[in-house]
């Protein structure tokens, strides 16, 4: 009986690591492969990373990278000074976290719902039209909810129409994080099903139907089986997620923070859009953008190795 | 080899004898979920798609998306159906979409698979830096400077080559494969398969579910590549559908600044509304998305490498 | 998607009309303000020799400070005139990078792009880019050298390319064109001064004017004539802030879903005098250069608009700063009373408002003014220009000025119509004495040429809407009697980089105040910190200017 999650330990007994050299030479045709991949990224994203050393400069395009004065650390002890960025930062980090608590677990718990149910035609007309809003633009996608919620919208004149007092979340300040996180989940939501459904996919039914003669349950079944089965993605993507967390939806905030206001709605990446892109700052957006890069690295690799602690895999196996 | 061969397919629609029968009340929730989640999404769908075949009238009444038939023109459709270059545009994204797809399914399944071995040499100091591109770019600038100066401005390359790789899609597809029964591996070895052989015909094919989901993310992502066309593609006659289309959604948009429209005049056909072409644009972005989904479905069938694993 | 980034970019683009970015550019800049004195203009400036050949059915009405409104045509001119001789081209190539804002049409079987070709007598290869993304793709073109032979650039997009560094990259026109150098372009000696005046920076002149006017105004208050009619209201009657706030109460039925306004902010800068983008500063009665933000106009706005949003006249959708749906909104009778720019007001708008209801009618107020002393600022004569690639040798640079030339032939000539309209019979036909482009024609011509240069920008019948031509030429001729310059006038001022940041916490504060998320009493608060951060330096660099360069008055 072979489990998904094996134990590291039994690997190691199967093939005893070799010496260095060995490995080397065992691994060449798995190195190999990697090469293509490698090549693409050092080329289109290493090289380009030349860029980020605009963060150091007074950048102007006609000057150019050779000849653009440097300035040393100036643009970050600008960007560490700003209330303004340190605002945005906060506004992304709560954003973030409503969004991992109310948004992560749906797509996960849509997905075993999905998968429980057997008729086949039913399970692909479900996620064929719950994963299209993924392809609306965030301005559709606004529009939408502006149209249904919004104070001129079918709600709202419902309740006009009735003598109800009018509830305007589209312009609510104090409710702006719950607006834009169920916008994420309407959006968003079935098209996270996918991978997850894969991995469901992916559970040797026979541990099904061992757990079923041995007397478990549905409900049983789905905590021993069906959670760790997909225990490995699920974890997978919290990591990256966290990675992600000064990522909060650039465009979905750029379109409605006028709406609410600059308080309510500025993140990181719009912070990064007025002053850096708007006023042609270009060493102040690779500034920002390079503090968003650190601290990202810093924290998925921390994720990481939380999830290593816990006897997760995480991006790699310990 | 004779292990992976050793299937048992189970027929998809059934419900497997060793189940118990679905409870009444259970089927009721499961069905009553379901149907308010497709019903939050297919209202708005309507709404895109009724929008698109609205005459300028029934969206005046509307006041905007239009949620109860007034008016029906197909003229948003052929308005956009009728430019020669949208058809020419059509080939244009299929090429990209098929070429691309294929470049990129080959670079991560191989990268995948080279990565998921536990205890290779040197796999992790390159899956860092591989992770290391998810959150460091050079940005707008430099990318264009690296594509413009190996020949890209003006290629079609350049809608390709620079987003050929997600780190992202390796990352799940090397975790899928890390999950392939180490003891199937070993069998291989032991039949004296290498690396390539045991990929192709052990990992391949137990892992459908995830090479079918990442296929798909790469195969919408070229068909709805656009930043990348913007940026270096100054040729409209090599521009791919999205691109195309798009421009229909600035028709009747007025040029900033000055509230004018720029838009030739012409009224020989029935008025059309700004609204109605965008809607039109939406939905023909989403019918090939609609129409793709079933064959992913299929490779998620349950069941179908029943046996596999035993050995 | 794609829409996300059309309306991304309609936010930046809007921003250009309503509130970010100054035409006349915040960014670094490594060689000054760019700016040129009166005296370097006198001689820089392309003699003016009027187009004499066309008469127009509503002649220009000239107005205050040397602006006039534009020639009105009710038909095309019978006989149309070819105003040059022979074939402007000696058969050359040129690459060309235009925005557009449509459609874009196929080059390949495109009758309209082969007939244009013929008559200049060289091949443009055209390559419309999209207009909304074009701040995108500008960067890159300059950055990795890319530019093609001509190239248009509208002045909000100026503002993250560092004009006065950009400029370097294109040909100095002045050699062609100063003094009496342009007559031998007819069509382009017929350009005013005022629209060449925007064409210069650093004491050289670049640019080629596109679409420009006698009297270029930013925007105004529109109003549903049928619904005022309805509820008795005399537009003429509506003189005052005051009388425009009493229509609130009387023009909103929430319920049915109606509100008196749209979001019409931006539209209140004409009526309690504080400048709209692209101006910034004007001079006060003391002669004290002094900002927006520090005209006393700008609170009283504010508590306009916040009484009417608060009082629940404002339609709901327009505080959430969707400008693009504003359109839809008046069209379908939401909202009686917009903020747009004059070219709203159009026959093709009449076409779109009336589908649903026939008596629609678009209408503008005469100039309103809180203080009896009605005054608008007017914008920079031109928006956009072209310019022509430095690498260009000058036999190239001739050649295209010659094409410029025949491109910017008057309305009512052979030309235009071969310009703006292709070619007779397929791309368009004569409908009640007015080209109208057939429906090859609507596929094939795209605003393309014309971005390269224009002539003076005229009132036409669109859509076959004569009356709408009409009422706008007579409301045009009643503006530029108020019309007046704002401090620096048509000059070209690239602001020092680090004075860039301090506009945005600004534009935030005006529309949290407008929308009622903060008391109008914040707005003390934050201008001193503006002042503090940097706006009072920026003012003595504007004071700097004015001793060195002159204003624009």
């Amino acid at each position: 009986m072979t489990a998904l999650q094996e134990a590291p330990a039994e690997k190691a007994n199967a093939s005893p690591p070799p010496q260095r050299k060995n490995r080397f030479r065992r691994d060449r045709s798995l190195l190999l492969m990697v090469i293509p991949a490698v090549v693409l990224l050092v080329v289109f994203n290493y090289v380009p990373m030349f860029g980020t050393a605009t963060a150091f400069q007074n950048y102007s395009i006609y000057a150019g990278f050779l000849h653009s004065p440097w300035v040393g650390l100036e643009t970050f002890r600008m960007l560490f000074s700003d209330p303004l960025f340190w605002h945005s930062l906060e506004n992304t980090l709560v954003l973030s976290l409503v969004q991992l608590v109310f948004y992560f677990p749906i797509p996960i718990a849509l997905a075993m719902l999905l998968h429980s149910v057997l008729n086949t035609k039913i399970r692909t007309f479900v996620q064929s039209v719950v994963y299209l809003p993924h392809f609306f633009s965030w301005v559709l996608a606004v529009t939408i909810f502006q149209q249904m919620l919004g104070g001129a919208g079918a709600l709202n004149q419902f309740l006009r129409g009735h003598g109800l007092a009018t509830w305007d979340i589209m312009t609510n300040p104090d409710t702006f994080k719950i607006l834009i996180t169920s916008q994420v989940v309407w959006k968003e939501a079935g098209w996270g099903i996918i991978v997850f459904l894969a991995a469901l996919a992916a559970i040797d039914q026979q541990l099904y139907e061992a757990a079923a003669a041995d007397g478990a349950g549905r409900w049983r079944r789905m905590w021993h089986i069906t959670l760790p089965g997909i225990r490995g993605v699920i974890v997978l993507m919290l990591v990256l997620r966290l990675g992600n967390v000064l990522t909060v939806g650039f465009e979905q905030l750029l379109i409605q923070r006028d709406a609410v206001g600059r308080e309510a709605a500025e993140v990181l990446d719009t912070y990064a859009y007025y002053y850096g892109v708007v006023n042609a700052n270009f060493s102040l957006g690779a500034a920002a953008s390079l503090f968003k890069g650190v601290f990202s690295l810093v924290l998925i690799l921390a994720a990481n190795k939380i999830a290593h602690l816990m006897g997760e895999d995480g991006l790699y196996r310990r | 080899m004779t292990t992976a061969t050793a299937k048992t397919k189970v027929k998809v629609n059934a419900r497997p004898n060793w189940e118990e029968p679905p409870t009444p009340a259970g089927q009721a929730g499961k069905g009553l979920i379901l149907a308010v989640v497709v019903a939050v999404v297919a209202v708005p769908l309507w709404m895109v798609v009724l929008t698109s075949l609205s005459t300028q009238g029934a969206v005046n009444e509307a006041g905007g998306m239009v949620l109860v038939p007034g008016g029906i023109t197909f003229e948003a459709y052929r308005q956009i159906f009728t430019n020669q270059l949208v058809m020419h545009s059509l080939l244009v994204s299929l090429g990209i979409t098929i070429v691309g797809t294929v470049i990129s399914m080959v670079v991560t399944i191989l990268a995948a698979y080279g990565l998921s071995r536990q205890n290779s040499w040197a796999h992790r100091p390159i899956l860092l830096t591989l992770v290391v591109t998810m959150f460091f770019s050079g940005g707008l600038i430099p990318t264009f400077l690296v594509v413009s100066a190996l020949g890209g401005y003006d290629a079609y390359w350049s809608l390709i080559l620079p987003t050929a790789v997600s780190v992202f899609n390796i990352l799940v597809v090397r975790a899928f494969f890390a999950n392939t029964s180490q003891d199937l591996i070993d069998a291989a070895h032991i039949d004296g398969a290498g690396d390539w052989r045991t990929l192709w015909s052990i990992v391949l094919p137990t892992s459908r579910a995830v090479t079918a989901v990442v296929a798909l993310f790469y195969a919408v992502g070229y068909w709805n590549t656009f930043f990348n066309a913007l940026l270096f593609l100054p040729d409209n006659q090599k521009w791919p559908l999205q691109m195309v289309i798009y421009t229909y959604t600035l028709q009747g948009n007025a040029m900033p600044g000055t509230g004018q429209n720029t838009t030739g005049q012409y009224f020989g056909t029935q008025q059309i509304a700004p609204l109605a072409i965008q809607m039109a644009v939406v939905t023909l972005t989403l019918i090939p998305i609609l129409l793709v989904y079933p064959f992913v479905q299929r490779h998620f069938a349950k069941g179908v490498l029943l046996g596999a694993i035993k050995g | 998607m794609k829409l996300d980034r059309r309306q991304l970019l309609a936010l930046t683009g809007l921003g250009a009309a309503s509130g970010l970015l100054a035409a006349c550019g915040d960014a670094k800049t490594s060689s000054g303000p760019g700016t040129t004195t009166q005296d370097q203009l006198s001689k820089l400036l392309p003699a003016y020799t009027p187009n004499e050949l066309v008469k127009a059915d509503i002649p220009s009405a000239t107005g205050a400070n040397g602006f006039f409104s534009s020639p009105t045509f009710l038909k095309y001119p019978d006989n149309p005139v070819t105003t040059s001789t022979g074939v402007p081209g000696k058969g050359g190539a040129y690459t060309t990078i235009t925005p557009l804002w449509g459609a874009i049409p196929s080059a390949s079987g495109n009758a309209y792009y082969a007939a244009v070709n013929q008559a200049l007598g060289a091949t443009l290869k055209l390559q419309p880019a999209d207009g909304n993304n074009y701040d995108k793709i500008l960067p890159t073109l300059f950055a990795g050298d890319k530019l093609p032979d001509w190239i248009q650039i509208p002045s909000w997009n100026m503002g993250n390319l560092g004009f006065a560094d950009a400029v370097n990259k294109f040909a100095d026109l002045g050699p062609y064109l100063s003094g009496d150098a342009i007559k031998a372009y007819p069509n382009l000696a017929a350009i005013p001064t005022s629209a060449w005046q925007c064409c210069i920076w650093n004491g050289k002149l670049f640019g080629l004017p596109v679409y420009y006017s006698g009297a270029t105004i930013a925007g105004t208050l529109f109003h549903r004539q049928d619904l005022l009619a309805k509820q008795g209201i005399n537009p003429d009657e509506i003189k005052t802030p005051d009388d425009l706030a009493a229509l609130g109460k009387q023009l909103t039925d929430a319920q049915a879903g109606h509100w008196a306004f749209d979001d019409i902010f931006d539209g209140l800068g004409q009526v309690y005098k504080f400048p709209v983008d692209p101006n910034r500063w004007v001079i006060d009665a003391d002669g004290k250069i002094i900002n927006r933000y520090e005209t006393p106009g700008i609170i009283e706005a504010l508590n306009w608009f916040q009484t009417q949003a608060k009082a629940g006249y404002v339609h709901p959708d327009a505080l959430t700063d969707k400008k693009q749906e504003a359109k839809q909104r008046f069209w379908s009778g939401k909202t009686a009373i917009t903020s747009d720019g004059p070219g709203a007001w159009k026959g093709d708008d009449a076409k779109s408002g009336k589908a649903a209801n026939p008596t629609y009618e678009r209408q503008a107020f005469k100039l309103l003014s809180a203080d009896g002393k009605p005054e608008i600022w007017m914008n920079p004569s031109a928006g956009m220009y072209s310019f022509l690639n430095a690498k260009l040798s000058g036999d190239q640079i001739k050649e295209c000025l010659a094409i410029a030339n025949y491109l910017a032939a008057p309305y009512g000539s052979a030309e235009y119509l071969t310009v703006n309209f292709g070619v007779p019979g397929t791309d368009y036909t004569m409908v009640d004495g007015n080209p109208v482009l057939t429906e090859r024609g609507s596929k094939e011509v795209a605003t393309s040429y014309q971005f390269l240069v224009t002539p003076l920008t005229p009132t036409t019948v669109i859509a076959g809407q004569t009356q709408v031509a009409q009422d706008y030429a007579a409301w045009e001729a009643d503006m530029v009697k108020y019309a007046a310059k704002p401090a620096f006038y048509g000059m070209n001022i690239t602001e020092p980089a680090q004075y860039a940041r301090i506009n945005q916490p600004m534009v935030d504060l005006v529309k949290d105040i407008r929308y009622g998320r903060k008391p109008v009493s914040a707005f003390q608060e934050g201008l001193k910190t503006w002042k503090a951060q940097g706006g009072d330096q920026l003012r003595a660099f504007y004071e700097d200017i004015r001793s060195k360069y002159g204003t624009g008055q």
